[in-house]
């Protein structure tokens, strides 16, 4: 008797966690994203092997900023696979050439960076890092639509969570792209993902997050590495 | 069943002083001593020889953060790292620094000025407040040049800001930590790009 008991507990925990898993794929099925995205190309562009890129946030609006994660996450994925680029990492660029990008002291125009590159010590590092194209992203990721309620409560013999939530996500990036040569915007890239995220909880809580920023990552780079080779 | 009944008492005691414990716990004020790393300025240098002198207000300045109900919330130390970036930034922008201790320093006889700094005022802003998705620090400085004599030589307001966005494993302390930072970058910035440019310093440099 004892022996048998616990072979149709833990039976009866495998079933349930059949159906919560079957219940997750099939939620995950509608917790999608959807991607846009919009090049306007202004100037010829390519690059060879010696020369890098450097993608760098804006920071200069007062209520929201670029968020490093997201500016590393598109050098990262423009770094790898066919037609990979050398992208220098923002933060080793930024210190490297301190005070010059700082958000107060940062170019805002194409045109800028004549002035900046002026400066001897400034040229002299764009030189040492091979830099052929700046891009500068700005953008965030608004959540809005919040709707549900979860309720959760612990006692002495235990706790759990009751209820459903949801809410949706809009990544909205702009990509500008620089040349250092030519000292032009050559081209600007939109990418706009918005997807819906629930939360149901039934004992325990289930997250199934709309992967909008790492879409809107994915998709920006593509088309950064496209747009940088020429394509 | 006896046994498992009292287990469970203790697990519910154990439960209830732990929860009394973190609510003690947030309760006091939590320090906060802002550290972080500067890189060296890549500027070219001002041929002049400049001693520092950091007084106590600076080297001990603190701000305390007090919640809407007047309690003592966050106690934020900048002094250090203030010392930091200024030993950063200055030999990055004179030919010589010297450190001095006091202005009866003998020493002061073998510079061109005397460089003092001061913090003025400290602001913080969190998200909880302002409702935005950022944490944001300002601070206003004075900076003062004396001659060897102790002569004003120019005596100038700077203000720096700096922001970090809010991130779902940042604390708040972090967030503060992250700001400050910035905000010092941002001190950092404005103090050597522009100081060639403050018109009390272009007087006392073309009288060089």
């Amino acid at each position: 008797m004892i022996r048998v008991r616990p072979v149709y507990f833990s039976m009866k925990i495998i079933s349930k966690l059949k159906a919560s898993i079957g219940c997750i794929i099939a939620t995950l099925g509608v917790s999608c994203t959807s991607t846009t995205v919009d090049e306007f190309r202004q100037g010829a562009t390519s690059i060879e092997g010696d020369e890098s890129v450097v993608i760098l946030g804006r920071r200069q609006a007062s209520d929201f900023e670029t968020k490093s994660d997201f500016v590393e996450c598109v050098g990262e994925r423009m770094g790898e696979g066919e037609n990979a680029i050398s992208v220098i990492p923002e933060r080793e660029f930024i210190d490297a050439m301190f005070p010059w990008f700082e958000p107060r002291t940062a170019p805002l125009r194409a045109g800028d960076l004549e002035q900046l590159l002026a400066e001897d010590v400034v040229a002299q590092k764009m030189n040492e890092f091979g830099i052929k194209y700046m891009v500068w992203v700005e953008g965030f990721t608004e959540t809005t639509g919040r709707t549900g309620s979860i309720s959760c409560t612990v006692g002495p013999g235990g706790g759990g969570c009751f209820g459903f939530g949801t809410w949706e996500d809009d990544a909205n990036f702009d990509a500008r792209v620089w040349d250092v040569t030519s000292l032009k915007n050559v081209g600007t890239i939109n990418t706009d993902a918005t997807g819906q995220s629930y939360l149901p909880a039934l004992v325990v809580p289930i997250p199934l997050i709309a992967r909008v920023e790492t879409n809107a990552c994915n998709r920006l780079a593509a088309q950064l590495k496209d747009f940088v080779n020429g394509e | 069943m006896r046994l498992k009944i009292k287990t469970q008492f203790l697990w519910s005691k154990v439960l209830a002083l732990l929860l009394v414990a973190s609510l003690m716990g947030s309760c006091g004020v939590s320090n906060l001593v802002i550290e972080g790393s500067f890189p060296t300025p890549n500027i070219n240098k001002i041929p002049l020889s400049m001693a520092i002198f950091y007084d106590d207000a600076l080297r001990e300045f603190s701000y305390m953060e007090y919640s809407e109900t007047g309690r003592e919330e966050i106690n934020i130390e900048s002094g250090e790292s203030h010392i930091r970036l200024f030993n950063a930034v200055l030999p990055a922008m004179f030919e010589e620094v010297i450190e001095i201790e006091g202005m009866d320093d003998p020493i002061i006889q073998e510079v061109d000025a005397v460089f003092s700094p001061t913090i003025e005022e400290f602001q913080l802003a969190l998200p909880e407040k302002t409702k935005l998705d950022v944490y944001e620090v300002w601070i206003k400085y004075n900076m003062r040049i004396v001659d060897r004599s102790g002569n004003s030589l120019a005596d100038w307001v700077v203000t720096s800001y700096g922001k970090t966005p809010t991130a779902t494993f940042l604390s708040v302390e972090d967030g503060i930590n992250e700001a400050a930072i910035v905000a010092l970058r941002d001190l950092a910035s404005s103090f050597s790009l522009n100081f060639s440019q403050i018109p009390e310093v272009q007087d006392w440099l073309n009288t060089l």
